[in-house]
């Protein structure tokens, strides 16, 4: 099993979480959406794998290349 | 039997030129479960269609010739899909499948074959590297360079590369050249081994950390796509190239359509949110759009927000270059500029007709993207989309502001544009705009906002841009399978050949 860091691909905040630590995930899956440019920006697996640890709450602001959650894969 | 002893002899030297590498080396492949050179272009090819060229070449060096069948390299023509194809499988067993000056010219003559006769090339990579014994001091330089045109790609056939395994030397560099390349999860492509890297630097180095799939999937952009298995990855070569003409010189071929293909058009509307601050995965709307599952993707994982692929409409080849707005909210950053521009180069080389499905809020402007030459970029993807000779056709969903609506074959960058009811065009969002230009912030100063978004704001719709003809036609989003199905009649009638412009750009940037 090795850890994946999933970081924020834009500059934004984050909105909702969508998932819990422990959940089970497929690649595409939605995890978090973001809001950024007046837009819902979904964050996405891009692996299958499980949520290790989530790194932010809702409202937080992110930055790009912020970690936002760890997936085992 | 007259000639037996002569006749023997050719028995004996085929069964050593197939046995490869040895017994022990074959069955520890497959107790991992890995093809050999042999069985991959079994898979590869149809049945009994492989015509082998050099089977009894052997490395130069004496002390080498009992040991280098085929010299590593196994080369030939076969078919695909009753098509003819010229192909080079590495033979890793046999050591290596270092590239050495007689597989040098095994590749050069088929290479030259595929060019001439006009069929695509196909690279099975797996391989150490340079023989290094045999390029050792001057001697060695002398064996390099003999052929000038050995990195030279003007694209006249397409070329194919697998990454199948450890690839080092040669399979890098065709890969680099090829307009395909699929890589299994597992193998490596970089300049040198991990081994070799980490004795030059003095340093650990992890061969998956060094040029693994997610590296090159994700980061480099230097691989369409990764797979799990040998066979999944020959099956990827088959599927791409049905795609493509064996030459630039034809169009590609046009297949029966399969049943049911009109059939996604009406779920568009499903797929495409109201809200205007709600994103989609635009491969929904292209899979509604072209033929039934012919939506073939490739660098999925690079510069997502952009979707690139091949497809067909009316059983027509297309390629589909579509803003994804479920990524960076469609923001074209640099990686999908670098994706956008070589898969353009490959459909202008290749005769496939271009379709742009739009919906973008512009190019994504940051520190990191300057840093990584973003005007540049934007500007390589201009003077390529100028150049583009194939069919351009563009389609307006939603937004399309700033710059890049010219990128995405807005005005004259395209030959014909489509346009929906729900498009919004325009420089910028004009909320951000009164921002930027009066410096005024709708908490601050909420009267002066509106009077100067009023000021700014112009009729942003489908309509106004119908009115000044910089649209052809407005168009209800189910009709966009039947509209681009009758422009492709127009502009690509019977298959076209276009100027190839782009054939000689390279295949990375």
């Amino acid at each position: 099993m090795a850890e994946l860091e999933v970081k924020s691909d834009i500059t934004g905040t984050v909105w909702k979480i969508l998932s819990k630590e422990g959940d089970e995930i497929q690649e595409d899956d939605t995890m978090i959406i973001l809001e950024s440019m007046k837009m819902e920006i979904p964050l996405s697996s891009t692996e299958d794998g499980v949520i290790k640890r989530i790194v932010v709450a809702e409202g937080d602001a992110v930055a790009e290349g912020d970690l936002i959650l760890v997936l085992e894969v | 039997m007259k000639f037996k002893a002569q006749l023997e002899e050719l028995e004996q030297q085929t069964a050593a030129a197939l046995a490869m590498g040895g017994e022990a080396k074959l069955a520890a492949r497959r107790e991992k479960g890995v093809l050999n050179a042999r069985e991959r272009l079994d898979v590869l090819l149809d049945s009994d269609s492989f015509f082998e060229s050099g089977m009894f070449a052997k490395g130069i060096r004496p002390q080498v010739r009992h040991k280098t069948p085929a010299d590593g390299k196994i080369a030939g023509y076969g078919r695909i899909e009753g098509r003819e194809v010229s192909v080079v499988s590495n033979d890793f067993t046999t050591i290596g499948a270092s590239s050495s000056a007689i597989n040098g010219k095994k590749i050069r003559h088929i290479r030259e074959v595929a060019t001439e006769r006009g069929m695509p090339m196909i690279f099975l990579g797996e391989s150490a590297g340079a023989r290094m014994p045999d390029r050792m001091g001057a001697p060695g330089r002398a064996m390099l360079g003999q052929d000038p045109a050995e990195y030279q790609r003007r694209r006249q056939t397409p070329w194919v590369s697998a990454l199948l395994g450890d690839c080092y030397g040669s399979s890098t560099w065709y890969s680099c050249m090829s307009d395909f390349v699929v890589m299994r999860k597992g193998a490596t492509m970089a300049v040198a081994s991990s081994r070799v890297t980490s004795i030059a630097i003095n340093q650990e180095v992890d061969p998956e950390e060094l040029g693994g799939w997610r590296l090159h999937t994700g980061t480099t952009g230097m691989v369409d796509i990764a797979v799990d298995s040998d066979e999944e990855a020959l099956k990827a070569i088959r599927t791409f190239l049905s795609y493509l003409p064996s030459s630039a010189k034809e169009a590609p071929p046009r297949v029966e359509v399969p049943e049911g293909s009109d059939a996604a058009a009406e779920r568009i509307l499903e797929v495409l949110p109201e809200e205007r601050n709600s994103v989609y995965d635009v491969r929904e709307v292209i899979r509604s759009i072209v033929d039934r599952d012919s939506f073939f993707e490739l660098k999925a994982r690079f510069g997502k927000s952009v979707s690139t692929g091949l497809a067909r409409i009316d059983g027509r080849s297309v390629g589909v270059i579509a803003n994804n707005t479920k990524f960076k909210g469609g923001a074209i950053d640099v990686d999908a500029m670098r994706k956008t521009t070589s898969f353009m180069v490959m459909c202008d080389s290749f005769n496939i007709p271009i379709v742009f499905l739009v919906d973008q809020p512009g190019f994504l402007i940051g520190v990191d993207g300057e840093k990584r030459g973003a005007p540049g970029r934007i500007i390589n993807w201009m003077n390529a989309i100028s150049l583009v000779s194939v069919p351009r056709i563009s389609v307006i969903m939603r937004k399309s502001y700033g710059q890049a609506y010219l990128n995405m074959g807005g005005g004259r960058n395209s030959d014909e544009v489509l346009t929906w009811p729900t498009a919004d065009l325009g420089f910028v969002d004009p909320h951000l705009g009164v921002h930027m230009l009066y410096g005024v912030k709708k908490e601050d100063d909420p009267e002066r906002f509106e009077e100067c978004l009023k000021e700014l704001q112009q009729d942003s719709s489908a309509w106004a841009l119908a009115e000044l003809y910089e649209t052809h036609a407005v168009i209800d989003p189910r009709e966009t399978r039947s509209s681009l199905k009758r422009l492709l009649d127009v502009h690509a009638g019977d298959g076209i050949v276009g100027r190839h412009d782009l054939s000689v750009w390279p295949t990375s940037y």
